[in-house]
């Protein structure tokens, strides 16, 4: 049995255009681009360098207004609420994984954890260390939570990102190419634990990358090229990981 | 907030140098500034600070203890009747002209003339009971070691005071004057050298209480006649010494010091901030991402500028100590005065220019677009 609200996706891009820039110099990213994604599903987006996949997962993820279409999130336009409601709206449903690292250098990895929930939730302190160990042992870091980001490698840090970005159990997942710093092996451990988060906790997560590789690790795959989506593959899949998923 | 801030500031703490060292300078300049100038004008309320009453009543409007006038002598009764008072005396003082010996010139002087008895009220803590006795013979008088050469008289050396003969019998040390120096003796012969004080005038009353609580409520019970002005004996001091600080003008010139002092202290700290908020600039984007509000970065900035304060000012206490010491032990007076409020105030005032160079380091918060990050 599959509920309709299983196959409704959980974010949808409609009609969505943005462009660069004014006049002559004017460059249009995204091309009228109309996307669904689904809770529990991993789907990877890729194309070459310049075709407006970053700018794609910053205007569904709220981070960069699109100048015409709808983002539809958990029943929500994003960009008709104002900038506070969509701030909380990410605070509350937005988890993300940038290309690098990005962590505090004076931090170790349980602080960079906690600071997300206690700033974030305002949870205490005990709180935050109880979820910041649980989450770091989930990672494969339990050993490494007083390290400091320079004494960690860099499929570490990667993780300790991931780990910033999950602890809140976000809903939405995004990350913009978290493997391209990282060797095989590691980029390989990266994917994993956002095809578990979106397996084992329903949640859907958006991944930019370009090896190939990583295809065969994710659900569904969409390819981009100009600020087109030119190849989206058919529900079939969709409806397949939900199943597994269930 | 407090916590990250203050990691932050000790793994990263060479970046936070300079705007720490600000801090300390600042506090240093403000607390050694002001305690050289209370130092130095805490001589212009020898009088009051080194003797035993609790209570001065003088003329009205006096506005600083060297400024007294003569005023009636009925008010010594006055005084005598309250009964919170234990006991009650007259002091003279004046400027005066002293002449020296065999017409080397003159020169301006504070002429002290207090009752010498062994509990008196009026006289410096500096005179032993034998300068006292030698005191009681009229035309005798008292001055610092360190005056001599300006009175051009030695021990035993005759000069003239308002025309008055005087005679040098002993010699005090550690008693240094601002504006003439101080030239201690009866009252007696106080009212030789003085001659605006006409017959029996004090230019104070002096009064000592049963209970020096009670020093307020008397105090305000002798302002209720208009021909006096009473002060405690702290009111009294701390409005000669500001009086002072105001006729000079040392006062503009400390507020300008200052001023200057935290400004710099405020520039450096504050860039000290902004660039350690700009080189974590991604850091924090990634927290605007996840929709952390902007206020805790915010505060995360504050509080660093708070501990840059407290670290600050912790390091500058010990410094202005060492320094005040070094002036002192260099030019063998006692000169600066650290009481624990001027130190207070100077922390305090310090504190408030870090956490304004805290908020002033905020504007690199806009430059926060978590966007950037995609790029
Ligand atoms: N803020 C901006 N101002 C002007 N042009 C921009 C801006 N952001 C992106 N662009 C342009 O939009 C186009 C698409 O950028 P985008 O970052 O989305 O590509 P991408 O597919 O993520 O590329 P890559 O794989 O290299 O990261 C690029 O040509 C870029 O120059
Ligand atoms: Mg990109």
């Amino acid at each position: 049995m599959i509920s309709d609200s299983l196959v409704m996706p959980i974010l949808q891009g409609i009609h969505l255009s943005r462009s660069f820039g004014q006049g002559e110099t004017k460059t249009t990213v995204l091309y009228d681009v109309s996307i669904e994604l689904f809770a529990g599903q991993i789907t990877l987006l890729m194309g070459p360098s310049g075709s407006g996949k970053s700018t794609l997962l910053a205007v569904l993820s709220g981070l960069l207004r699109p100048d015409s279409g709808t983002v539809m999130a958990l029943g929500h336009d994003l960009w008709a609420l104002s900038d506070l409601e969509r701030e909380r709206f990410r605070l509350r449903h937005c988890g993300f994984i940038f290309q690098g690292y990005n962590l505090f250098n004076a931090l170790t990895a349980r602080q960079q954890l906690e600071m997300v929930v206690r700033w974030g939730e305002g949870a205490s302190a005990r709180e935050a260390r109880r979820r910041a160990e649980e989450m770091l042992d989930l990672l494969g870091l339990a050993k490494k939570a007083h390290l400091r980001p320079s004494e960690l490698s860099g499929g570490e840090k990667q993780r300790v990102a991931i780990g910033r970005a999950l602890i809140k159990e976000p809903n939405l997942c995004f990350a913009d190419e978290p493997t391209s710093a990282l060797d095989w092996k590691a980029g390989q451990q990266v994917i994993e634990l956002l095809r578990s988060a979106a397996h084992d906790r329903g949640a859907m997560v958006l991944v930019v990358a370009h090896d190939a590789r990583i295809i065969e690790h994710v659900d569904r795959v969409i390819h981009m090229e100009d600020g087109r989506l030119w190849q989206q593959e058919e529900s079939e899949p969709v409806l397949h990981t939900i199943k597994q998923a269930r | 907030m407090t916590s990250y801030s203050l990691i932050t500031l000790w793994y990263e703490r060479q970046r936070y140098v300079p705007g720490v060292l600000a801090v300390g300078f600042s506090a240093l300049l403000i607390a050694l500034q002001c305690g050289l100038l209370l130092g130095l004008f805490s001589i212009t309320s020898i009088p009051i600070d080194h003797t035993q009453a609790d209570v001065w009543m003088g003329a009205p409007a006096v506005s600083s203890v060297d400024l007294g006038r003569p005023i009636p002598e009925g008010t010594l009764a006055r005084m005598g009747a309250l009964p919170e008072i234990e006991r009650c005396e007259f002091y003279l003082q004046g400027f005066a002209f002293w002449n020296k010996p065999n017409n080397g010139g003159s020169e301006l002087c504070m002429v002290i003339g207090s009752n010498l008895s062994p509990d008196s009220l009026g006289k410096i803590d500096k005179l032993t009971p034998e300068q006292c006795g030698l005191l009681a013979e009229e035309g005798t008088v008292i001055i610092d070691k360190s005056d001599e050469k300006k009175l051009g008289v030695e021990l035993e050396k005759k000069a003239e005071i308002s025309g008055y003969p005087v005679r040098v019998v002993s010699t005090t040390r550690g008693l240094p004057s601002l504006a003439g120096p101080y030239v201690l003796c009866s009252i007696a012969t106080a009212r030789k050298c003085l001659p605006v004080q006409k017959d029996q005038t004090p230019t104070y009353v002096l009064g000592r209480c049963r209970n020096p609580q009670d020093a307020p409520k008397v105090v305000k019970q002798l302002n209720q006649y208009k021909d006096v002005l009473a002060f405690t004996k702290e009111e009294f001091s701390l409005r000669t010494r500001l009086h002072w600080l105001l006729r000079t003008k040392a006062g503009i010139a400390l507020g300008y010091a200052a001023a200057l002092g935290l400004l710099v202290g405020a520039v450096v700290t504050s860039q000290t901030l902004y660039a350690a908020t700009v080189a974590s600039l991604r850091e924090y984007a990634v927290l605007r991402a996840l929709g952390i509000p902007r206020w805790r970065i915010a505060g995360m900035v504050v509080s660093e500028s708070f501990w840059i304060g407290i670290i600050g000012i912790a390091l500058a206490l010990p410094a202005t100590y060492g320094l005040a010491w070094a002036v002192e032990s260099c030019i063998r007076v006692a000169i600066v005065s650290l009481p624990w409020w001027l130190l207070s105030s100077a922390a305090a005032v310090t504190l408030v220019m870090a956490l304004v160079s805290g908020l002033f380091a905020l504007r690199s918060l806009r430059q926060i677009e978590p966007a950037m990050l995609l790029r």
